[in-house]
């Protein structure tokens, strides 16, 4: 047999170490799928919950992992498996934005937006876990930092994702990062 | 606008390090000299750090059963190939043209005349590369050679009911398949983690998969 490496081409990204699980996937193993799924719900859960709130979290998560079923044959491996079941999660959660600001108006009423002041609370109530008020920021400007600051997203990316001006992004950007910046612990400041 | 707004706005592309130079200059310059701004983004540099830092968050209960029952996964009794794959004749033969026409190389396939097993199987895809050869994920990961196994045994029990034309159209996509995973492993054997070779060998892997649960739903369903 020929031991010289295959004269192939070399533009193949890198493989996944979850590659024969996605590939027993794509070719219809439910178990495969399943195992899948427990290496990586935690990181869409804490996406979706970041990025659409605690009130359909589960729903959403399950629904991310059903698109991502009926899509595996379209994963060809350019990026790892965990990435390309990111970008499915966050293209469902973004599709869904118009639902969700819905709810967040309404969610609004009730429990407050963090303030679109640029300052310091000025009751000591208002200090918050940064969970927290990730979760109260204003819907745009919540995506744009999670996508960027939590999950590492280029402001290129996120426009693009969302429909929007890299000018935007960034400037959505800042403006979540001055609103939590006055409302987190004054002890997880400085790091 | 007072020159600290100015700034201000700049602060986060400033810590992030998108600012064209000429401004990053300028507003190094204005740092220097403004507290207020200085605070300000250390601050701002706080939350994009605690952001960083943020960690999964693990589902208080098994999102599975829902998602099982909505991808349409079989109870542990029942066999998962009868429900997804469903081809005809002329399907699978396609597709095993199309593998073929892929090109790869390799060594194994459907002998009729080679028992590999106690059965005398006469499907009997063997990867031809020693296990050394295979990289880490694969190794650890014995999912992939064990659906070949169950595969095959389906294969061999059911040989009999695939006309001739098809058994030897799958004979020369697996051969063609198996040289391609041999060749790929012999590589890795020199040089194991190099990314494109590791992917190179997923993709024949899923490939092989992907056609045997062809063949088997095939002849299962006939």
């Amino acid at each position: 047999m020929d031991e010289s490496p295959p004269a192939v081409d070399r533009s193949v990204p890198l493989v996944p170490a979850d590659a024969a699980d996605v590939a027993l996937a794509q070719s219809g193993d439910h178990q495969a799928f399943e195992r899948l799924y427990r290496a990586n719900v935690g990181r869409v859960h804490a996406l979706v919950w970041r990025m659409a709130g605690p009130e359909r979290i589960d729903e959403l998560t399950q629904d991310v992992f059903v698109r991502a079923w009926e899509k595996l044959g379209s994963f060809r491996g350019e990026a790892s498996f965990s990435t390309w079941l990111h970008r499915v999660a966050v293209n469902l959660l973004l599709s869904r934005r118009v639902a969700r600001r819905r709810e967040q108006a309404r969610r609004d009423e009730h429990d407050g937006v963090l303030d679109t002041e640029a300052s310091r609370p000025r009751r000591p109530e208002l200090v918050l876990d940064l969970e927290t008020a990730i979760g109260r920021l204003p819907d745009g400007a919540k995506q744009v930092f999670v996508l960027h600051d939590v999950e590492g997203y280029r402001h290129q990316e996120i426009a693009e994702q969302m429909g929007i001006a890299v000018g935007t992004s960034k400037a959505q950007l800042h403006r979540a990062r001055m609103l939590l910046r006055g409302h987190l612990e004054p002890n997880a400041k400085g790091m | 606008m007072p020159e600290r707004d100015m700034w201000t706005v700049r602060l986060s592309e400033f810590a992030d390090g998108e600012l064209p130079d000429d401004e990053r200059v300028r507003l190094e310059a204005h740092l220097a000299g403004c507290a207020q701004c200085r605070q300000t983004l250390d601050e701002l540099i706080s939350v994009r750090d605690l952001a960083g830092a943020l960690r999964e968050r693990q589902p208080d209960r098994d999102l599975w059963p829902g998602i099982a029952a909505r991808i349409g996964a079989p109870s542990p009794a029942v066999l998962p190939l009868r429900r997804r794959w469903s081809f005809t004749l002329p399907q699978l033969a396609a597709a095993a043209l199309l593998l073929v026409a892929v090109g790869a190389t390799g060594t194994v396939m459907l002998t009729s005349h080679e028992a590999s097993g106690p059965t005398g199987a006469t499907i009997a895809a063997q990867p031809a590369a020693a296990p050394s050869a295979v990289p880490a994920a694969f190794a650890a990961n014995v999912a992939y050679d064990d659906a070949v196994r169950q595969l095959n045994a389906i294969l061999v029990q059911h040989r009999g009911s695939l006309d001739s034309a098809t058994v030897r159209v799958l004979e020369e996509s697996l051969a063609t398949i198996d040289r391609a995973i041999a060749r790929a492993r012999a590589a890795l054997a020199t040089d194991p983690t190099d990314p494109y070779l590791n992917a190179h060998l997923a993709e024949t892997m899923r490939q092989k998969v992907t056609l045997m649960r062809r063949a088997a739903a095939l002849v299962a369903a006939s």
